[in-house]
């Protein structure tokens, strides 16, 4: 029932003519397949690790560009704040420089004037004086009518100077 | 006595021995059975490699689903340079095992299936095969020096040895032989007893015990393969 006979040779051959044909047709497309895929998904998740590396850095790069562009920008409205302020001060300093400067010339030319008014007058009424009094003694001196004539005479200097 | 014969006479054991050339004796049964299996071993692994796809598909998903789990065990036993070397034999092994054990529970109309596993012829000539692979691979990595572990740890132990490596393939092919001739038996035991139910019963058990004997075997042989390599590590 149990006897060992030439089947143990024959399944040897068997066996090797199987391993044989498979070898060289199938395992070598089959295995390298395997291999191939292996490769690529660890070449897959080595290159997405390496691409998950590259966009943090280049996220941490643009934050800091980011921030450095904020200070930058408040540096700048900083500086501009302070130019005006500066700028503003000047000027109005100028402008009160400026006004004080009007006022006293102004100030100078009324009193110019004034002086020359003054003068002006002065004169004029030295001349008339001069010219009442000449009129008077050219004239008889009567009380009343020296009176009128003395009125009618200023009048007339008056009159004369108005015109 | 021709196959019908053979399964209708519940014939489980008939290997149906013929002397070819005088002294020589083969049994044919086995011979049939064995071919078949190579065919179908070799049809499914063709048509799972003819159109290799880098997204796989169908059978060329199961057949990588069984040749990626045994590398697995290859890689862990052998490392990935013995792997390369040993992968055709070992899957080769583990495929002709698995469906040679399990041609043996299919339903048997008209012909007599049986596992080619089930003549003892079978599992002791593979069992030879994985010793002298052994040595082949042993000495193609290490040279003649692999014979050295014949005498380790002491030179007194070489009876020893080597009586452990004849042990080996006998109980390696002896185990197969037992569980696969005995589920056979027993099936037919069973249908004679009980013509319905129980009988699938224990079809669906030894088909796991199909797959079972053609791990093991082969777990065997890649720790067997495994110390040819080893060294090859360090």
């Amino acid at each position: 029932m149990v006897s060992l006979n030439f089947t143990l040779i024959a399944q040897v051959v068997n066996f090797i003519i199987l391993l044989v044909i498979l070898a060289k047709f199938a395992y070598k497309p089959l295995l390298k397949a395997l291999d191939d895929r292996r490769a690529k998904i660890i070449d897959d998740m080595d290159s997405a690790e390496q691409t998950r590396l590259d966009a943090e850095a280049l996220k941490k790069e643009y934050t800091k560009q980011l921030a450095n562009a904020k200070k930058e920008a408040s540096e700048i409205i900083d500086k501009a704040n302070k130019s005006a302020q500066t700028m503003h001060e000047t000027m109005l300093q100028e402008v009160q420089k400026d006004k004080e400067n009007i006022m006293a010339a102004a100030k100078e030319q009324i009193e110019q004037e004034r002086t020359q008014a003054l003068q002006d007058v002065r004169g004029e009424v030295i001349a008339l004086s001069t010219q009442i009094a000449g009129k008077l003694m050219r004239q008889q001196l009567d009380s009343a009518e020296n009176r009128a004539a003395i009125e009618k005479l200023t009048d007339e200097a008056l009159t004369q100077k108005q015109a | 006595m021709g196959i019908a014969e053979a399964a209708s006479s519940g014939g489980v054991l008939e290997y149906m021995p013929k002397e070819i050339y005088p002294g020589i004796v083969i049994n044919m049964q086995t011979l049939y059975m064995s071919w078949l299996t190579m065919a179908i071993v070799a049809i499914i692994v063709f048509a799972a490699t003819r159109n290799i796809k880098e997204i796989p598909s169908g059978i060329q998903n199961l057949v990588e689903m069984f040749v990626e789990w045994l590398n697995g065990l290859m890689d862990n036993n052998m490392g990935v340079a013995g792997r390369r070397i040993a992968a055709p034999f070992v899957i080769t092994l583990f495929l002709y095992l698995f469906v040679g054990n399990e041609i043996g529970m299919l339903p048997q109309i008209g012909v007599h299936l049986s596992s080619p596993t089930n003549d003892v012829n079978v599992p002791l000539a593979l069992a030879l095969m994985v010793s002298v692979t052994v040595y082949i691979y042993g000495v193609a990595q290490k040279g003649l020096i692999y014979f050295k572990h014949l005498i380790e740890p002491f030179a007194i132990m070489l009876p020893l040895n080597i009586l452990e490596e004849v042990a080996k393939p006998v109980t390696m092919a002896l185990r197969l032989f037992g569980n696969i001739l005995a589920g056979e038996i027993l099936l037919e035991v069973l249908y004679k007893l009980v013509p319905f139910l129980v009988p699938n019963v224990w079809i669906g058990f030894s088909l796991v015990i199909g797959f079972l004997q053609a791990f093991i075997f082969t777990m065997l042989t890649v720790i067997a393969i495994a110390p040819a390599f080893r060294s090859e590590q360090k």
